[in-house]
């Protein structure tokens, strides 16, 4: 045991990991692709050391950036921007134009990856799909992240957001209780969930690649991502030719586990075998014997009413079964235990400064993800991406910035960079259409 | 365009997987996680795209076989885990005896990868843990799943890993369904889980992502590496800005039911039919749905004229009702045709007006798209008869994932296994057997 925590302690020590190396490092990720969806798919690769370039619209860039929780901005930026664009090189491209396309192409051919969320087939009418830059670079592998897939029937002209995709695939009709209307999860489930989907496949092909030396095109769906989560929804249907019907806040799979209502707050009770229910039911009937008697919901519910979540879940672990408070953001955001493990993250940015966000999940002991720095005004890295890595020379992108192929942001809270910054944006070469 | 879909749907419809190569084929994945669904997923997400993965239950089986919803179970397994159980193997190995743990030693020495749902500690102490066998397999990435994760203040918390646990702690039930109203509170007023194990779904692909990261440094530097993922951080990661929004406005978000408070509309509404979602937030698109709705006018409305206006609580409820009087009279096909007819002539913002029907699971189930996408597996198995699962959601050109065996008894395996794998002559198989410990 203390074998374990001595390496778990040298393994995982947050103030190593900028010393250790990145996992995908050498991986060279464009996105072109707006919101969540997209976004995420990208930011999940560059926590782990994939070079991601983002690839946005010159002046407004992202309409996430605007998307501001209660119409707050943070030193002109989105709170709800920053977390889904971290250790991305933010460049802009206006790919409807044919300079534009032909600087994304160039992009594109010094690539291991696109991941973009357009309407299906939008990429390849403008002659920037996976066809048309594979033909160049039969290495890229390309995401087409949608809503309903790049062909079928619902493939054609809609549009999907993370709620569309709990909608359509029966999810929120299986979440909340029976006699109230289905529930939209609060946080955009349907986006991230879709989105780890597409990096997993995004891997999985980086790892076919190795052995075939060819890319390939992945078209992943947000509703079908949704539908595959669904566990035993669908064998259910299957069988019995019935709904699977919301069962509150009841695991029905595992009862009495759910969550209930505690004298300050709510909490999780979980009793996954014999041994879990064995040890409720002794706490239940207060009987060191148990009393056999069914571990009912109401009878949970009785017990947790009366006490409060830390005294369940002192209760739960000298009885042994199991207990978790159910916590929200401030709870988390003061959680030693999330800070020790860098799952809160305390980032200083050099244009923002400090600034916490969620860190990497995974937690890998040799090559650890982490976050370098987070979300930049639209077309920040212009001048080291397409001058520095492309080598443009500047007079062609002052010709670019001219046509308005190239750009930085609009002089609008959420595009433009926190106050000093913002006052002498053509001190930055290639700004030349920034602000009005 | 219909060029492009043509194109795509040939190249990527899983009715020709089968023929093309699979992304992982000859990684061995061992997976010990009885009574742990999440480890399941993430095995799954290996062997779909090819892995070979070997499902090491206790003798007797592994006590997910005995999740069923009211009761139905097929041949003694349970639905849930038949929902999982996909391209693999199944062995029996108790863990309990030196001479099993033995066993798995050697059987680690030849995997690639271990998926595990059992105390990282308390495998170390057992003499199987990470730092054991990566001294003999140095290769191997040993993935580890639980509650809180492997260290950390709270990672000696003595708990059985499950969905409604990492649920609780990762914020999102504290952020889904109705707040509390005036009076006592009303039992669905309430924190509220999803309804599927999300939970455990999201820490197995949080689990399978690690992997393959872990396994793309291994091609690189020869090195495995041990991969911690906390059930409870998975579905956090997704809780949007909670930890951002905190640090910036210093305020924690709450439940505001089916509304937004980042976005709106961009929520349920009523229609004749049951509930649709819809959608139009941005400025250009709320224009749209206005025209839609023939309430032009609105756009001007002092309550809705921007988005910051549109989500103060009191208006995202006005707005509901205004969208409901025009809504509950329509199906939810009607009004997906009616913003169709409409968005099909615009492009940019202006079309971003979105909808969709709130599915009863066999409402999905009517609906040819997904059918015809390759989204639903009918499989009959020779053991548990004919099943409805859910297919890889990948459609991929290359080595697209699949679904080639539906699940086998526990220990159905284990000759295969044990002889193939190990060497092990069939008398010795038996012998194991007779001990209990295979």
């Amino acid at each position: 045991m203390s074998d374990f925590r001595a390496f778990a302690e040298a393994a995982f020590s947050l103030s190593a990991i900028s010393g250790r190396p990145e996992a995908l490092s050498g991986i060279r990720v464009i996105e072109l692709a707006t919101r969540i969806f997209g976004p995420a798919t990208t930011d999940y690769l560059g926590e782990f050391g994939a070079e991601v370039i983002k690839v946005e619209l010159p002046l407004r860039g992202d309409l996430m950036r605007y998307v501001a929780p209660q119409g707050f901005f943070w030193k002109e930026a989105s709170p709800a921007f920053l977390p889904l664009n971290r250790n991305k090189r933010h460049v802009t491209i206006d790919v409807r134009l044919p300079e534009g396309k032909e600087l994304f192409t160039r992009l594109a051919d010094t690539s291991d990856v696109v991941v973009e969320n357009l309407r299906a087939g939008t990429m390849d009418e403008w002659g920037i799909g996976y066809r048309q830059l594979a033909a160049r670079n039969p290495r890229l592998v390309y995401a087409a992240n949608s809503g309903f897939g790049q062909w079928g029937p619902y493939s054609r002209g809609r549009a999907s957001y993370d709620a569309t995709a709990q909608a359509v695939s029966g999810f929120s009709a299986i979440t909340g209780f029976p006699d109230q209307p289905p529930v939209k999860a609060g946080f955009w489930v349907g986006d991230y969930t879709g989105a780890l989907f597409s990096a997993i496949s995004i891997l999985a092909a980086l790892f076919a690649r190795r052995r075939t030396g060819e890319g390939q095109m992945i078209d992943i769906s947000q509703a079908e991502a949704m539908i595959r989560t669904l566990d035993w929804t669908w064998p259910y249907a299957g069988l019995t030719g019935r709904d699977r019907r919301r069962a509150g806040n009841q695991d029905v799979m595992l009862p009495p586990s759910g969550i209930y209502r505690c004298a300050d707050g709510f909490t999780a009770i979980s009793a996954r075998d014999g041994e879990e229910r064995a040890a409720l039911d002794r706490v239940l009937s207060g009987d060191p014997g148990g009393n056999g008697e069914t571990l009912t919901p109401d009878r949970v519910a009785a017990f947790a009413a009366a006490r409060t979540r830390e005294e369940i879940l002192r209760i739960s672990e000298e009885a042994g079964f199991s207990a978790a408070p159910v916590v929200g953001g401030r709870d988390q955001y003061h959680d030693p235990h999330l800070r020790a493990r860098g799952t809160v993250w305390e980032l200083d940015d050099p244009l923002y400064g400090r600034i916490d966000e969620f860190g990497p999940c995974p937690k890998l002991s040799e090559s650890p993800g982490r976050i370098k720095w987070t979300a930049k005004p639209v077309g920040y890295h212009n001048e080291q991406v397409f001058g520095g890595m492309l080598g443009i020379p500047p007079e062609e992108m002052e010709e670019l910035s001219r046509k308005k192929v190239i750009g930085t942001w609009a002089d609008v809270p959420g595009a433009r960079p926190p106050g000093p910054e913002r006052e002498k944006p053509a001190a930055k070469p290639g700004a030349g259409t920034a602000p009005r | 365009m219909s060029d492009f879909t043509g194109w795509a749907r040939n190249a990527t419809d899983p009715a020709r997987a089968a023929s093309k190569p699979e992304a992982l084929p000859g990684l061995r994945v061992l997976e010990v996680c009885p009574g742990h669904f999440g480890g399941m997923v993430a095995a799954s997400m290996l062997g779909e795209f090819g892995a070979e993965v070997i499902k090491v239950e206790p003798p007797g089986g592994d006590p997910a076989r005995t999740y069923a919803p009211e009761g139905i179970s097929i041949g003694g397994t349970g639905l849930p885990f038949l929902s999982e159980a996909r391209n693999r193997r199944f062995a029996t190995l108790s863990l309990d005896s030196e001479e099993g743990r033995g066993i798995f030693r050697a059987l680690a020495k030849a995997a690639d990868v271990i998926v595990t749902s059992e105390s990282a500690a308390g495998m170390e102490t057992m003499g199987i843990g990470y730092t054991a066998l990566s001294a003999e397999n140095p290769g191997l990435v040993f993935l580890s799943l639980s509650t809180y994760g492997s260290f950390g203040p709270d990672a000696s918390r003595r708990v059985k890993d499950s969905d409604i646990l990492c649920q609780a702690l990762s914020g999102a039930p504290h952020i889904v369904g109705e707040p509390e109203g005036a009076g006592p509170p009303k039992p669905h007023e309430a924190p509220t889980r999803l309804g599927n194990w999300h939970g455990w779904f999201v820490e197995g692909l949080w689990g399978a992502f690690g992997v393959l990261a872990a396994l793309n440094f291994r091609e690189a530097t020869g090195k495995g590496q041990f991969v911690d993922v906390s059930g409870a951080e998975a579905l956090m990661k997704f809780a949007d800005y909670n930890i951002t929004w905190m640090h910036t406005a210093g305020r924690a978000r709450e439940r505001v039911g089916n509304f937004d408070p980042a976005v709106f509309p961009y929520t349920y509404i009523r229609c004749r039919d049951g509930h649709t979602f819809m959608a139009a937030y941005n400025d250009e698109a709320f224009e749209s749905l206005m025209t839609i709705i023939g309430r032009p006018e609105l756009v001007k409305d002092p309550r809705f004229a921007t988005p910051s206006l549109r989500v103060r609580m009191e208006n995202e409820k006005a707005l509901l009702s205004i969208l409901e009087e025009w809504s509950g009279n329509l199906t939810a096909d009607e009004i997906l045709k009616a913003v169709e007819d409409y968005t099909s002539k615009k492009s940019g913002p202006g079309a971003a007006v979105v909808t969709g029907r709130v599915n009863r699971p066999l409402e999905t189930l009517s609906e040819a798209n997904w059918r015809e996408r390759g989204c639903f597996a009918q499989i009959v198995d020779p053991v548990y008869g004919d099943l409805l699962l859910a297919a890889p959601p990948w459609k991929m050109t290359g080595t697209p994932a699949r679904i080639k065996s539906v699940c086998r008894p526990a220990g159905a395996d284990n000759r295969e296994v044990y002889c193939g794998l190990l060497g092990l002559s069939p008398a010795e198989v038996d012998s194991l057997s007779h001990r209990g410990i295979i």
